[in-house]
């Protein structure tokens, strides 16, 4: 399209190449290969432990990779003139000198790049640490923490944001209002990785999403793939002939369960075919829905056969 | 343009007028300094201590002990002063080490991710508030001492004295090396609480114990120990030394490469 986007990688790619990370003889990243696009939330979903974080430490420097690379517009973070411009990060919650008021540390932070007082001002207003600005860190609470994060990740007005967990401790206002400023952000062509355990949360910002579970990568697709291709869907019928419809539906590859009297969740088969089924017998049906799956369970899905994979076990189905 | 293109989100670009400088890797240093009420008490302490030390024991030498000449007017001025030391080290060690117990240092070097230039901004300006601070101190010291023993043996001692000026800026500069050793400490080991006892049992009691062991060769090791090489340049008659006033300098400057040297090394290649 276009000669200068040819030769280079485009702006605001974060790239993760067979990484690799050992603690002793702990591994926690497990040789990673994915890539986080501009324009769009990517979720980056996991269990504890499963090297989220780890990640996103290597993309800032933090932690060296034993092997691979973690690189932002084809460079090493630190390679960077101007860290605070190329990537905002919010890694834990705290790291903050607890002794220390908001605005002094995001004051210090913003003089190592001559970023004005100006700004500062504005990221706290931002997001909403106006009253509290000059009060010592040690006293917020864990969602104040996190706002705080949030304003020293957004300081540099930066092309790339790598959150970790930015909604643990926010209450639901919090939630909805770091959900709407991702999105935005992520509408101006920025690039946006945030990291959750809360994969409903996930659902509703991302649209991409990147899974590993163990170190390893599981999935990197949309978060509609990722539904519709790991979540079990299972019609749900609601008939006060629901006994006789069951008899009439079972057969091979057919799983049905009836949660309570008059319900079946019929899963191996489509609601087309139970329609049929209770017409051709004279069934009356009160209520006939497939259920598409959650992420929650298309995640479960996924890292339980992940578990299986790295532990065998033999005559359990 | 083709259409898929035309549908694509504009690109993002963004500030361009911010840099990361190592001036501004100082002010940030400046800011973090003096936004901790820890930094204000402790400095506090310090110039308490140091000026009402010297003033103590100053104003309490009664006249038939205060002989000695020069030497003897800078101790009695100066044991405050040498004294808080201690707390310049602490303070020292804890602007590093505070960063680390807090988490704090992950914002610090995700700013600042080639990370020497952390270490050197910190130590500079450590460095300066101190020399400016006991620069201060030393000679207010002993103004007030040399009041104080007005009519001694010892109360006529003059700045324009061969060496006196220059053993006031030794005590200066003794400090200063002694701040700077605290934090490359607490670069090195990270912790608060074992930087401090590392500071106070290697560096100050140690050399100290070490003289009372039974071998000789240790007597001749123990002027070399980092807490005791700054000794001569803080007395007007060096001749009584064992290092001379070159070596004293030129030993804490090996000290302070060797020190800063494993600490550079360390954060480079430590994870945070």
């Amino acid at each position: 399209m276009n000669a200068r986007s040819a030769g280079r990688s485009v702006v605001g790619m974060i790239e993760i190449e067979h990484l690799t990370k050992r603690y002793g003889k702990k591994t926690a990243v497990d040789d990673l290969t994915f890539a986080v696009k501009p324009g769009v939330v990517t979720g980056f979903l996991g269990p504890n432990g499963a090297g989220k974080s780890t990640t996103m430490r290597a993309i800032v420097g933090l932690d060296a990779p034993t092997a691979g690379l973690a690189r932002v517009n084809g460079k090493h973070y630190s390679e960077f003139r101007s860290p605070l411009t190329e990537v905002g990060a919010l890694l834990e919650a705290k790291s903050v000198h607890a002794g220390r008021s908001a605005y002094k540390h995001l004051l210090a932070l913003a003089r190592t790049h001559g970023i004005p007082t100006r700004r500062v001002h504005e990221v706290i207003d931002l997001v909403g640490l106006h009253e509290v600005a000059g009060k010592r860190v040690g006293g917020f609470s864990l969602g104040m923490g996190q706002r705080l994060g949030i304003a020293v990740a957004l300081l540099g007005d930066p092309a790339v944001l790598i959150l970790d967990e930015p909604v643990n401790g926010l209450d639901p206002d919090g939630v909805k209002w770091i959900r709407l400023l991702l999105k935005g952000l992520a509408s101006e062509g920025r690039t946006v990785f945030l990291s959750s355990h809360l994969m409903s949360e996930l659902a509703q910002t991302a649209e991409h999403l990147i899974v590993i579970g163990q170190g390893r990568l599981l999935a990197d697709t949309t978060v509609d793939d990722f539904v519709s291709g790991n979540g079990k869907a299972r019609v749900r019928v609601v008939s006060p002939d629901a006994a006789r419809l069951a008899e009439h539906l079972a057969g091979p590859g057919i799983t049905i369960a009836s949660p309570e009297r008059g319900v079946l969740d019929v899963s191996g088969t489509e609601a087309a075919v139970v329609g049929q089924t209770a017409a051709a017998h004279g069934l009356v049906l009160h209520e006939l829905r497939t259920d598409r799956g959650s992420l929650e369970d298309a995640f479960m899905q996924l890292t339980a056969d992940a578990v299986e994979y790295r532990q065998p076990t033999e005559g359990v189905k | 343009m083709t259409a898929a293109a035309m549908t694509e989100r504009p690109a993002y670009s963004p500030p361009q007028q911010y840099r990361l400088t190592f001036v501004g890797e100082l002010r940030s240093e400046w800011t973090k300094l003096w936004s901790l009420r820890s930094t204000w008490i402790v400095l506090l302490c310090a110039v308490v201590f140091s000026g009402g030390l010297g003033a103590l024991i100053s104003a309490s030498v009664p006249d038939d002990q205060a002989v000695g000449g020069a030497d003897a007017a800078l101790s009695f001025a100066m044991a405050g002063v040498s004294l808080s030391s201690v707390f310049v080290a602490v303070l020292g060690i804890l602007t590093i080490t505070g960063e680390y117990t807090t988490g704090s240092i992950r914002s610090t070097l995700s700013a600042a991710p080639k990370r020497l230039g952390m270490l050197w901004s910190k130590a500079l300006v450590f460095g300066a508030v101190v020399a400016v601070l006991f620069t201060a101190m030393v000679f207010a010291t002993f103004y007030m001492s040399q009041a104080l023993l007005d009519g001694t043996a010892i109360g006529d001692v003059s700045l324009s004295d061969d060496g006196v000026l220059r053993a006031m800026f030794g005590y200066v500069a003794m400090i200063v090396y002694l701040a700077l050793l605290a934090i490359a400490i607490g670069a090195i080991l990270r912790n608060s609480a074992g930087s401090i006892g590392f500071y106070v049992g290697v560096i100050m009691i140690l050399p100290q114990l070490a003289t009372l062991l039974p071998w000789e060769w240790v007597d001749d090791v123990v002027p070399y120990a980092p807490g005791n090489v700054p000794n001569t340049i803080a007395v007007v008659d060096t001749s009584m030394g064992t290092l001379s006033l070159g070596e004293s300098w030129l030993w804490m400057g090996i000290w302070l490469v060797v020190a800063y040297g494993l600490a550079g090394v360390l954060l480079k290649r430590r994870d945070v």
